[in-house]
């Protein structure tokens, strides 16, 4: 095997690459095999994802309820009528979005700083990547656990910090209707960042080192090799870090349920927990059905749109 | 391949051999091959499920292990703790949907009801009961009324839990409020409740009685609530019709929450404080009183060098009224034999019978050969409350009711927005019908 | 992002997927030496400081797991003054004696669910990246949709289905949801793409099956996502609480936050003990990370083509 010194530059400009898949030497009589790869994950796949879903389609257009078997009476749109016309349907939503652009830009934007400090020094990156990684693998329970603690009002850690900057410490962040969620986003990008922040360590360890060297040769301040050569060589990487940031935003449950239940009063809850409320609180699958597709329609429709600004985008720059 | 960073394939395959051979080579030994295999239960084995975590949770493993001691050692019960509160009942529920219910389990008296609606309960009858020498006198009246459902005994209360008021002893002496006996002086009306509140206030320069309102705390404000609530003697229910009409009084409600906002603004009573700080203020003398379930008597016994007792909470109103809701066991739905049948009855008889254990927790024992026992009178504080189970007032029957369910989190986190004086209590009563409709109207799904 | 863990059947949290920017392996630049010396400083003031923001949190539980539980229930300012550090919370876990078992069925699920989603994920991106079939496209998509589906309610079928096949109460029925990770496809796919065709040549020309072209070409250029994706689905199977939460019911086959939970009250508050099961809770995933935390970062940038 030989070395492969270009394909950094082909990253680099991926949108020009033709997918690689079509120039497969792998071609001919493929359909047989395709699907004999394919089929251990097809089967796992359908029996507990896709057979599933369909499960909870069809349950969305009847009154399934949990404690009984089979589907339940006919209930046509009714569940989709009353998610649409519930208010606190459309407030989850709403929280979820606000969840979404609270945590969006900081988990990509402080990712993308870290990694590119921690690059340039000279010195204990293992700290570093222990710091911001160490977080990620605590399970959410955890995660909760100490950031509700962390959140006590007025003797908490949260509460210290604020009054040695002069801020009287209130009712605390949760507390606060316009507050609590702003918390949550915190532990969140506390808890998640260290994933993206390895990502962009790995991609910023790919740029050959030549590129800066030959830019500090022509003059360039560190901030501008950081503006000019490592900003538009991630670009891949951070297209694919906010899409996929945003589907499991949009998909968040667990801190919220952990740390404000959807409080105070319902200034928190979140799509997710109005519909596992209703299927395991109130035993009414179908129409916890029917909000899971109504997410489920919202979550696409938020990866076309952001995918097709992405493409224009694209073609402007090119 | 020169250098070996990440996994390598060998590596990955060497693994993968060990991560599936180990599990093969440890199959011979449980629980590894009960897990792969999956177990076959020996069928004389009674398998019981609970929810119990914590102080609650060691004391109901020594009851366990004392049915165990006389029932043929271990292998006569299979005891599993399931402590994540709703999804317990949906996996009571899914199992028994799916014939693989356990045969006794626990379930709050509140819950029990909606699991008999949904048919996941079975009946229990009174020769059940006398096949293990118990009958309805046995138990305290207030949980075993509340329990009997269409004519049927749908559960078997194991005890009472109120809401009551622990009170920091150093600090209501300084503010006078501590009698000759030792204890809290009567303090049942709202004049002579409300001055003692500006006495401790004075002795804490802060609040004078804390009760937890945020981070996710809607029980306390809803338990708070249904006490002061149903103290008055015009209290209506606040449903009907298993959840299908509204029927509170508003009134009462714009009374009881505008008190309560009163004391806020007064500095008495804490505007915003999370579970653990609420107690913690009248663990550290920053309050004098705390209102919260008995079952916070084991957290305070654990604080070092803390004089604290507990009391009924006061009668500000017409008459006694606390909230309440009782462990019970229930028998899921199941197919079972005579013998089966005699066999939980008799696990049910044996929980019972060591109850004692089970009050050293704070809750109040529902079967009377122990709650009337000497021993039990002797028990202190326990003592000091133990005449509330008789006043007990259980949340409203209804389809979305009971502990922890969406009805106390619609109306407990209105109370508590009130609380922090966020909301007024106009403004929470409408956020509250705003709520409850979809759940009015919807026809039970049970 | 991650905010699935109690997911039931998308184990891996999002946001292991730009390996796309590791997709064209390239000499590994360890560090830049062309910084001048102020914004080195500058730098490692900067990182330091949150650094060490992001190591509090976790340092105060730990500092709270080793308090009383009498003393953690007056509040954070007892606990940060407390210098009578004790195990007790630990030791209860221990002489309960069940964490053992916990740990066990943890470790069993999470290991072979990883394996498992690797293999057939793998697979099944090897598909849709390198052979052409009818409906390649349509199944790349229906896969993609798939991230996009809010699992909670599916917890019900699901429980029916295993229900069904008499799988309940089994370590399978904790893994065999959680294999079809459709993050993981994705990851793989994106990877795959990105690895030149040339080097498939070369195995063709020798009249290799596609088998042995996924196995001897693809796989060894693939350590690196291998690697990530191996610990992203054992740190959210691991982690997961809701499924084996409903599909277990023997106390000695329980996961580790299903088990945690038990010695945590609904009620009474052992803050203690609470921040303990916590910690005991990620310690394995803590150590593994300490012993693979170069193959993490390195094995995503790690090159299969050198040599």
């Amino acid at each position: 095997m030989t070395t492969a010194a270009p394909p950094v530059i082909t990253r680099a400009q991926p949108r020009r690459a033709r997918p690689v898949s079509s120039r497969s030497p792998l071609r001919r009589g493929d359909t047989g095999p395709a699907w004999l790869f394919l089929g251990p994950f097809g089967v796992f796949y359908l029996a507990f994802l896709i057979g599933p879903t369909i499960f909870m389609i069809v349950a969305s257009f009847f009154n399934t309820s949990l404690v009984h078997t089979g589907l339940g009476s006919f209930a046509g749109v009714a569940n989709y009528a009353e998610m649409l016309t519930r208010s606190d349907f459309w407030s989850s939503l709403w929280h979820t979005l606000q969840f979404t652009i609270y945590t969006t830009p900081p988990l990509v934007i402080l990712a993308f700083v870290f990694a590119v400090l921690t690059n340039r020094v000279h010195r204990g990156q293992w700290f570093f990547r222990l710091a911001f990684f160490l977080p990620y693998v605590l399970p959410s329970a955890t995660i909760s656990l100490i950031w509700v603690f962390v959140f006590t009002p007025s003797t908490g850690l949260w509460a210290l910090v604020e009054s040695w900057f002069g801020i009287t410490p209130g009712n605390g962040v949760l507390a606060g209707p316009n507050t609590a969620m702003i918390g949550i986003a915190i532990a969140t990008v506390w808890w998640t960042l260290g994933f993206n922040f390895v990502l962009y360590l790995a991609g910023l360890q790919e740029i050959p080192r030549e590129l800066y060297e030959a830019a500090a040769v022509d003059g360039a301040s560190n901030w501008a090799q950081i503006r000019y050569i490592t900003l538009p060589l991630l670009t891949r990487t951070t297209t694919l870090v906010i899409l996929l940031q945003i589907i499991a935003s949009l998909k968040i449950f667990d801190q919220v349920y952990l740390m404000t239940s959807g409080g105070p009063g319902i200034s928190t809850q979140v799509s997710l927990q109005l519909i596992t409320g209703t299927a395991f609180t109130d035993d009414r699958v179908g129409a916890a059905s029917a909000a899971s597709v109504l997410l489920f329609i919202v979550i696409v429709a938020v990866a076309v749109v952001r995918q097709l600004l992405d493409r224009s985008a694209a073609r402007r720059e090119a | 391949m020169a250098t070996r960073t990440g996994l390598t394939r060998r590596g990955f395959l060497t693994a993968g051999l060990a991560g599936l051979t180990l599990p093969v080579l440890a199959a011979c030994s449980s629980p590894v091959g009960a897990g792969l295999a999956g177990s076959q239960l020996n069928p004389k084995t009674l398998v019981f499920w609970n929810l119990f975590g914590g102080g609650d949770g060691s004391r109901m493993q020594a009851m366990e292990a004392g049915y165990r001691k006389t029932n043929g050692g271990a292998s006569s019960l299979q005891a599993t703790t399931f402590a994540w509160g709703n999804p317990y009942y949906s996996k009571v529920t899914l199992a028994t949907v799916g014939h693989k219910p356990p045969d006794v389990a626990i379930s709050h008296l509140t819950r029990a009801k909606p699991l008999w609606d949904g048919g996941i309960l079975d009946p229990i009858t009174d020769d059940d009961l006398a096949s293990v020498g118990l009958q309805a006198s046995d138990f305290n009246s207030a949980p075993w009324k509340a329990q009997r459902t269409d004519g049927h005994n749908i559960a078997i209360p194991l005890d009472t839990h109120p809401i009551v008021m622990f009170y920091n002893v150093a600090v209501l002496t300084k503010a006078g409020l501590i009698g000759a006996n030792g204890q809290i002086v009567d303090l049942d009306s709202m004049d002579r409740f409300e001055s003692a509140l500006a006495e401790i206030s004075k002795v804490t320069k802060g609040p004078a009685i804390t009760s937890a309102n945020v981070a996710g705390e809607t029980a306390t404000p809803w338990r708070v609530f249904w006490t002061l609530y149903n103290q008055h003697s015009a209290a209506t229910p606040f449903l009907s019709d298993n959840g299908a009409k509204l029927t509170v009084d508003w009134d009462i409600w714009n009374d009881v929450t505008s008190r309560l906002q009163r004391w806020v603004k007064q500095g008495w009573l804490n505007s915003g404080l999370d579970y653990a700080t609420a107690q913690s203020y009248m663990f550290t003398g920053k309050a004098g009183m705390y209102l919260e379930g008995e079952w916070e008597l084991t957290t305070g016994q654990l604080v070092k060098g803390l004089d604290f007792d507990m009391a009924p909470i006061p009668t500000l109103y017409d008459r006694a009224a606390y909230q309440a809701d009782s462990h019970t066991f229930v028998l899921p739905k199941k197919d079972r034999t005579p013998e089966q049948r005699t066999q939980a009855m008799g696990f049910i008889k044996s929980m019972l019978e060591q109850s004692m254990t089970w009050a050293e927790g704070g809750h109040i024992p529902a079967y009377l050969p122990i709650a009337e026992s000497a021993a039990y009178a002797k028990l202190v504080p326990q003592a000091h409350y133990a005449s509330t189970a008789q006043h007990a007032v259980y949340d409203d029957p209804a389809w979305y009711g009971g502990s922890g369910s969406t009805f106390e989190g619609i109306v407990g986190a209105q109370l508590g927005l009130v609380q922090q004086g966020v909301s007024t209590p106009q403004q929470a009563r409408a956020s509250v019908e705003d709520q409850l409709k979809i759940y009015l109207d919807t026809p039970s799904p049970l | 992002m991650s905010t699935t863990t109690t997911d039931p059947t998308n184990t891996l949290r999002t946001g292991g997927t730009s390996y796309v920017s590791a997709a064209a392996p390239a000499p590994t630049a360890a560090r830049i030496g062309t910084s001048n010396r102020t914004f080195q400083i500058v730098s490692a003031i900067v990182l330091i400081v949150f650094a060490i923001i992001w190591l509090i949190p976790s340092l105060f539980a730990l500092k709270t797991s080793l308090t009383s539980n009498g003393t953690a229930a007056i509040g954070a300012a007892s606990i940060l003054k407390d210098w009578n550090p004790t195990l007790h919370s630990y030791a209860s876990f221990f002489q309960a004696g069940d964490i053992w078992n916990w740990y066990i069925a943890s470790g069993i699920t999470s290991v072979v669910t990883a394996l498992l989603t690797v293999l057939f994920g793998s697979m099944a991106a090897f598909a849709l990246s390198r052979l052409r079939f009818r409906g390649r496209n349509a199944t790349y998509l229906l896969i993609i949709l798939g991230i996009m589906i809010p699992t909670q309610v599916l917890i019900v079928p699901i429980f029916q289905e295993l229900n069904a096949v008499s799988l309940l109460n089994t370590y399978w029925s904790v893994i065999f949801p959680q294999v079809p990770a459709v993050i993981a496809v994705f990851i793989f796919k994106q990877f795959f793409d990105g690895i030149p065709v040339d080097l498939e040549e070369a195995a063709r020309i020798d009249g290799a099956s596609r088998w042995r072209v996924y196995w001897n070409v693809i796989m060894p250029l693939s350590r690196p996502v291998l690697a990530a994706v191996t610990i992203l689905t054992f740190v959210g199977v691991w982690n997961n609480l809701l499924l084996p939460l409903f599909v277990l019911s023997n106390p000695n086959l329980m996961t580790i936050p299903v088990g945690l939970a038990t010695v945590q009250s609904s009620f009474g508050q052992r803050y203690a003990d609470i921040q303990s099961g916590a910690i005991l809770a990620a310690l394995p995933l803590v150590i593994l990370y300490l012993i693979f935390q170069r193959q993490i970062v390195e094995g995503v940038t790690g090159s299969g083509l050198k040599g």
